[in-house]
Formats: structure tokens, sequence, C-alpha cells
């Protein structure tokens, strides 16, 4: 143990309205450590950290950093201390360059002007640091959102910061850019930089982290020691339950004959994805599995019309639809969770039970409102039969923690009554507990008699739950399995074999 | 079923609560300066009440109509700038209808189209046309609503020349003169009027599912595609619903002075739309509105005004004067302003309870 930490945060408490956030909460970073902070959705990771950056006032505590005793009162107080943060979103420009990006606020100047060279030399230098050879005259938009991550991260480094706080940086990375962000992150912390690392990731955790604190119900569970913990111990101190009691989940029993509820064939939107051919039973959960990009989402949009088919059919319940936009599907009783909560998903400035009901009230139309008592009763149920977290159905959603807006969305589609409902990656950057309750009701949905389909990149989440699963490559459907007798091994040689034929082709 | 209570704090933090403060401010110190300021007095030669307090009501009843379709709009996160073009076309149309003898009779004279309804329907059937236009450059070609409207308002006042000719026609028709000039309880009809559009559109928005999903849009239109709403509708409507509005509005100007002016008709109408809207709690970023908020903001820039002719401020000062009590207004209801406020509240609160 060093003789002083480089910030000591102790017996933070902060009161929210209602509910105590934080409670006497202790934590403590070295110099030149990567300390992972834990805890389900609403455990007080975020809030612990806004109280480090100045956005939340502390009710009671003390904060040292370096040994001396600060208040941070703005995210910009805080910055100047040398505390940086990067978010989960993107926080920048994305109509200025790069290089703009980096330096916008406080460009280096020259005889009253800024200095553009100097900018675009020191960016470059900068991102070659992070081993990015990339063009940074260009705009941010240009680039993927991974290498807008490591700008941001760049931008979080480049003022001579002492701590850099990560809230889940990696939720929309792939593998290869995590890696990188992993050696950044090395290299930063041979440098003396204390970093605190937030993810839902717990193999990310063990990957990269010295030591890690887990939080609960606004409680400090305990620090630990990265080499003195195992995998289980940490979801079962995460939950404060045992972790076989959640994941004892049983696949949908789909019975052999079963109707079928939805077929596709040779349904396509030239440009984007074709030749989707796709038959789904009463009951049945389908998983789709595939690397980035493979066309799962793709094929999701095309089914519930967000992309227009211009061509193929498609037939639910034995009746041929045309699906030319969402509304379209909704009426043919078709659902669909989209990817990006906040971008599709979320209504943020709307209440929990305005959320909840908008989908319904869409297929009526809204000339036939949906009463305020039926839209309190309906609030009132969801919020119960998910466990979504909130004091009131008045809150807005964009208020909630992701878990819980996820929760609402799948409310929001399950007040519809669908006979398929379209999960895309709806488990993403939400933790252990809810994503096991997510995966828990659908498989419920399924016993109902709902067929589900279930789109994520973890695929030992898929095939713990699939019927069958649907693996896609390069925007087509390149092979079928069952769920129950396959292996990871089964689906990357797909995968991969479908590589070969490219590669041969 | 749970009953929403409202506790202080909600009251304190309430954008509509602060704009009602701002405008009881500037009433009280009108009061101050002259405590006739809040008498009424019926006037039986009109059969009408009459003091200043009738008068804000009175007069800031076209701003009024047309800043509840602004409301829609901006909780669109659009804007409609063609509303005062549309007030002057309005305007023009309907003494076209009533002076289609100009070219018989020199001198104003008792005519009108038969039957006379044409003359209140087709300037609103014009303008509610036009307001689909609007909305079609938004929601089908992909225009910014502030460039799509700026068309109309630079070309509906051309229009509204083209209308008359370029003439401005005078009419002594008396059925029309009742729209701006009658009354009904008492009351000058423009208030009438004021009142059954806020309370129909209010019924309209509130009691269907229409004002929760135009704030769903506005806030954010892709989760809404998704959802189900059909936003071109709906964009469509709150345009067309707008612009139908300005056209009552500019009917009830031409009813006012018995005449047209296509060049002063609703002249920086817009504006003041957009203020009342503003005042009244609506972001411009869209999202959640206030239809009660914009009735007072409204209200708020016809008092300023009637403030200013009443104490005979030199006229030329009258627009730095309204900039500055509008500057308090919007300053008062920001958020940290608000913030401040309820926490000044709560204190109080807490204090109170220990003295107890």
């Amino acid at each position: 143990m060093p003789d002083q930490y480089l910030l000591e945060m102790k017996g933070i408490e902060i009161q929210f309205p209602g509910v105590k956030a934080l409670d006497k909460v202790d934590f403590f970073l070295n110099k030149g450590e990567i300390h992972s902070l834990l805890g389900e959705n609403g455990a007080g990771k975020s809030t612990l950290i806004k109280c480090l950056t100045g956005v939340h006032h502390m009710d009671a505590g003390t904060i040292l950093f370096d040994g001396k005793e600060i208040t941070p009162t703005s995210p910009q107080d805080a910055f100047s201390m040398g505390i940086s943060t990067v978010y989960q979103e993107i926080n920048l420009c994305p109509n200025l360059t790069v290089a703009e990006n980096i330096f916008v606020g406080r460009q280096p100047m020259k005889g009253g002007m800024i200095n553009w060279k100097e900018i675009n030399r020191r960016a470059r230098e900068l991102m070659n640091r992070f081993h990015m050879d990339i063009d940074v005259t260009r705009p941010l938009s240009h680039y993927s959102t991974a290498i807008q991550q490591m700008v941001s991260i760049a931008r979080a480094v480049d003022i001579d910061a002492k701590i850099l706080i990560l809230d889940e940086p990696t939720s929309s990375l792939d593998d290869n850019e995590v890696k990188l962000l992993f050696d950044v992150m090395n290299e930063l912390k041979s440098e003396g930089m204390g970093i605190i690392f937030i993810t839902h990731f717990l193999d990310q955790v063990f990957a990269v982290s010295d030591r890690l604190t887990i939080l609960r119900n606004g409680r400090l569970v305990g620090t630990y020691d990265i080499h003195d913990i195992t995998k289980l111990q940490l979801v079962t101190y995460m939950i404060g339950k045992d972790m076989d009691a959640i994941f004892n989940l049983k696949r949908a029993d789909v019975a052999p004959d079963a109707p079928e509820m939805l077929r596709a064939e040779q349904l396509g939107a030239p440009g984007q994805i074709q030749n989707v051919n796709l038959s789904i039973r009463k009951g049945e959960l389908m998983g789709f599995a595939g690397l980035l990009g493979s066309g799962r989402t793709e094929t999701a949009e095309l089914l519930f019309g967000a992309v227009p088919a211009t061509e193929g059919t498609e037939t639910v319940n034995g009746k041929q639809v045309s699906i030319k936009k969402p509304i379209d599907a909704i009426m043919a009783k078709l659902a669909f969770c989209p990817e990006d909560r906040k971008r599709d998903g979320i209504i943020g400035d709307l209440s929990i039970r305005e959320n909840i009901a908008l989908a319904l009230q869409a297929r009526r139309g809204f000339m036939h409102p949906i009463s305020l008592q039926e839209q309190n009763e309906m609030a009132d149920k969801y919020i119960k039969m998910l466990s979504i977290a909130t004091p009131d159905a008045e809150k807005k959603i964009g208020e909630l923690s992701g878990g819980n807006q996820q929760k609402v969305i799948l409310a929001r589609w399950m007040a519809t009554q669908p006979d398929l409902l379209i999960l895309d990656e709806p488990t993403r950057g939400i933790d252990v507990g809810a994503k096991a309750e997510i995966q828990r009701l659908m498989l419920e949905m399924c016993n109902d008699g709902v067929s589900v389909i279930f789109i994520s990149s973890e695929l030992d989440e898929v095939i713990r739950c699939s019927n069958r699963i649907v693996v896609l490559r390069d925007g087509k459907l390149v092979g079928e399995v069952n769920g129950e007798d396959c292996t990871q091994q089964t689906i990357l040689g797909i995968i991969a074999e479908g590589t070969q034929e490219g590669v041969s082709a | 079923m749970k009953k929403k209570k409202f506790s202080m704090n909600d009251i304190m933090q309430s954008k509509i609560t602060w704009a009602v403060v701002a405008e009881l401010l500037i009433l009280l110190v009108c009061f101050i300066i002259r405590p006739d300021f809040f008498s009424i007095k019926y006037q039986p030669a009109t059969g009408m009440l009459y003091g200043s307090l009738i008068d804000i009501l009175n007069r800031s009843a076209e701003i009024t109509i047309i800043s509840m379709g602004m409301t829609l709009v901006i909780a669109l996160a659009g804007t409609d700038l063609s509303v005062g073009s549309l007030v002057a076309l309005s305007g023009a149309l309907a003494l076209k209808f009533l002076r289609w003898d100009v070219l018989v009779y020199n001198t104003p004279g008792d005519y009108t189209v038969k039957p006379f309804i044409l003359v209140i329907l087709v300037p609103l059937a014009v303008c509610t046309l036009l307001g689909l236009f609007n909305g079609f450059m938004v929601s089908r070609i992909g225009m910014q609503p502030i460039i799509a409207t700026l068309i109309l308002m630079v070309c509906g006042r051309g229009l509204a020349q083209i209308v008359t000719n370029g003439k401005q026609f005078t009419t002594l028709y008396s059925p029309f003169r009742v729209i701006g000039q009658g009354s009904f309880l008492y009351l000058p009809m423009p208030i009438i009027i004021t009142i059954v559009v806020v309370a129909a559109v209010s019924i309209f928005v509130r009691k269907t599912a229409f004002g929760t999903m135009v704030e769903s849009v506005g806030i954010n239109p892709s989760a809404s595609r998704l959802s189900g709403i059909n936003s071109r509708r709906i964009v469509m409507i709150v345009f067309a619903l707008t612009a139908f509005l300005s056209g009552i509005a500019g009917l009830i100007m031409a009813s006012r002075v018995m005449s047209n002016d296509s060049n002063n008709f609703g002249i920086n109408f817009e504006m003041d739309a957009i203020l009342a809207v503003v005042i009244g709690g609506t972001n411009m970023a869209g999202g959640k509105f206030s239809l009660a908020g914009t009735v007072v903001g409204s209200i708020i820039i016809r008092t300023i005004v009637t403030f200013v002719y009443y104490f005979g401020i030199v006229s030329e000062a009258t627009m730095a004067f309204k900039a500055l009590i509008i500057i308090l207004v919007i300053v008062l209801q920001s958020e940290p302003v608000r913030q401040r406020m309820s926490k000044l509240g709560k204190k109080k609160a807490k204090g109170g309870v220990v003295h107890a």
C-alpha cells in the first residue's frame, strides 16, 4: 500500500428525494492503478462518479485528491483539477474535425489567432500515441463509434489529467477495439494515472483492472484485489443473491405442431439486405447470431418495416401482410425493441406512463385515446411485473438507469400484446441482474405463446435461451442450428465457414 | 387511481407560475401608478364592458389564437414564420369578397358576396391549404420548418396584394363588423372567439392523444416512428391548424378596422407568437408544451404594450421597453433561478416547521 492514495472519498452520503442514493461509501484510488467500479443499475456507481465530478452535491463525506480536500462544484471545475471523464455517450461534436474536437475550448493560439497547424500536428501526435493513424482534419462523423470513443478519451487525457473516469466506454466497441482501448489504458496507467473503470462486462474487469470496488443499493460491499476474487463471487456480491438461482433458465417448450407465426420469403431491400427466408413458430424463441455488421439488425428492421422491404413476401399468422412502415407491423401484432435505446427507444422527456402507452396508443390512433385511468393501471401493472425501479409512473424515462429504461421499452411492447417480439440487443449495457430478468421475461412470454426473435452479441446468452439460432454473415443467412444441442464452437464454425466461402468465391 | 398531489416544490418549479407572477407584477406596477387601471365600466352605448383589463384581453386575441398553433409547431421543434403573412392574406381575401362590387360603386356599400358565409370560409380554407403546403414541405420534402415557412412568409403578402390588386378596400357591411367589434355576454367578440379557440384546441390536444404524440415526435422523431406514430400526419395537422388559426386572426383584424392592409396586417406576428410560446414555458427545442402558459405569455406581451400606451411612454421606446420586460420574464423562469427559488421555498418551509 502506498502511504498516500491519489484519491480518497470517505463517508460519502447523498440523499435524493425519497431514497438514500449513497450511504457512507468509501472509495480509494491509487496512483497508476485501474480500479473497476461495479454494481447493478441503481447501485450508486454513477452517483458516486457524479459526486466526484461535481454534478451532485454531497450531503456528507470528504474527498481528498492528492492529500488535499476538494469540493468540485461542476464538471468543468473537476476537469480543471485534473479529473477527466469519458461518458458512455459520446459528448463530442460530430460536425467538427477530430482535431477540433480534441482542442475545442483550449485551442493553441498564435498572435491572437488559432494556430491550426499546431492543432492538427498535436492531434495527430495524440492519435498516434493511441496507435490510430487517422486523418485528424476529417469530420468526426466520418469515423466509427469506436474511433469517436477513442477521440473522446484522447481529449480527456490530453489535459494533464491525474484521474481518468471511463463510464461504460466499451459498450459500443468490438473485441479488437476493446483490446486497443485496454492497451491505451495500460499505457496511461504506467504513466501514473489513476483510472476508474465502469463496465458491465465482467470479463473486461478481470482482463484489465488491478482492484475493484463493489456497490450495492447505495452501500459499499467492499474493495478487493483482482486476484483475491472469482467471477462467481463478484456476481454474488453485486446482486446479493446466489448466481445459480438467477441463471436457472429453461428454454421455451414449443409443441411440435405449433402453428407458424411468421414466414419471410425472399424478403429484401436492395442495398441493405436481401434474400431473407425465415419461419418462426408460435411460442418459439429464435436467436440471431453473427458478428457486428453481419446484418442481424438489418434483418430485424426489415421484418418490422423500419426499413421498407421492396421485394419478397412476409406472412404473419398465415396471412400475407404488406409492411411498409412500423405502424403496419404493429397492426400485424409485431413489436420491435431497437438496439439503440437512446436514439430509437425512449422518449426522454415523457413519463414512464406515457412511454409505456405510446405504441398501443399509436395503434389505436390519436382520436381514440387511452384514458388516464387505463394508462395508470397499465403503468402500475408493468412497473410491478418488470420490477422497474422508480418512485412512481410519472418520473421521466430519461431519468432512469439504462436497465430500467430497457424494461419500460419492453413494457411498451408487451402492452400491445404482440404475437412476435423482436429484441435487438435488449441486454446491452445493463447489469447481470437486469440481464437475467429480461431473459427470464422473454422465456415467460414464449411460454405464453409469443414468438421472440432475440439478437445479441453475447453468444452464450443466445445459446442459453434460443430454441433455434439463425447465423448471419455479410448480410446473409448462412446457417441455422438447433439451440438445444449447439455450442459456441458450432456457431463460430458456421461464421468462419462462411468467410472461407467468401474468400474462395 | 392515485391523485396527483401538487407540492409547494412543484409550484415553485413550474414555469407557468413564474409567467403568472411576472404578469401580476406588471399589473401591480400599473395599479400603483394609476389605481384606476383596474376599473371596469359598463358602456350601455355598445353593450360592452370597458376598461384596461378588458382591452388587454381584447387586443391580445389575435396573438393568443395564433400562438395556440405556434405552441404545437414549437413542440414539434419547429417554427412557423408564415403566420403574419397569412393574417394579411386572410384579411385581403375577406375584403375582396366584401367589395366584389368595387368596380361598380366607388363608395363602400352594404355589399357582400352571397352567401356571406363564403367571406368567412374561403379565407379560412385558403389559409388551411397553405398550412398543408407548409406541412408538406416539412414532412415530405424534409425542409427545415423555419425555411419552409419562410417561403410563405415572403410570398404570402404578395398573394394578398394580388388578391386585392394592391388596393386597400373598406367596407361597411355590418354582419362582418360583429367579428371584431361585436359583443357577447358583455364581452368584446374577439375575447369570446379566443376563449372558444383556446378551449377547442386544448380539448383536441389533451382529450385525445394528439398532444402526447406531438410531444413524442418533438422529443424523439426516430423512436416515435418505431413506436408506430405517423409523424408526417401529425406535422401536416399541426401546420394546417396553425394556418387556420392565423386565418381567424386575420378576419378579426380586418373586422376591427373594416378594411384590409396587406402591408401592415400581421407584421411581426410570428415573433410575438413565438415569444408568447416561449414566455409560456415551452422549450424551443421541442417536446413538452403548455397551452395555458402560452395564453399567459400572450397576455403578458399585450399588457406591456397597453402599459406603454396608457402611461404615455414615447412610442419609440415601446420596443425597447417590451424587450426589457421580456428579458425579465425569461430570466425569472430560467432553470437556475427556478432552482434557487424552490430551494429558498424549501428552506422557508423547514423554518416554519421548526417554529411551529
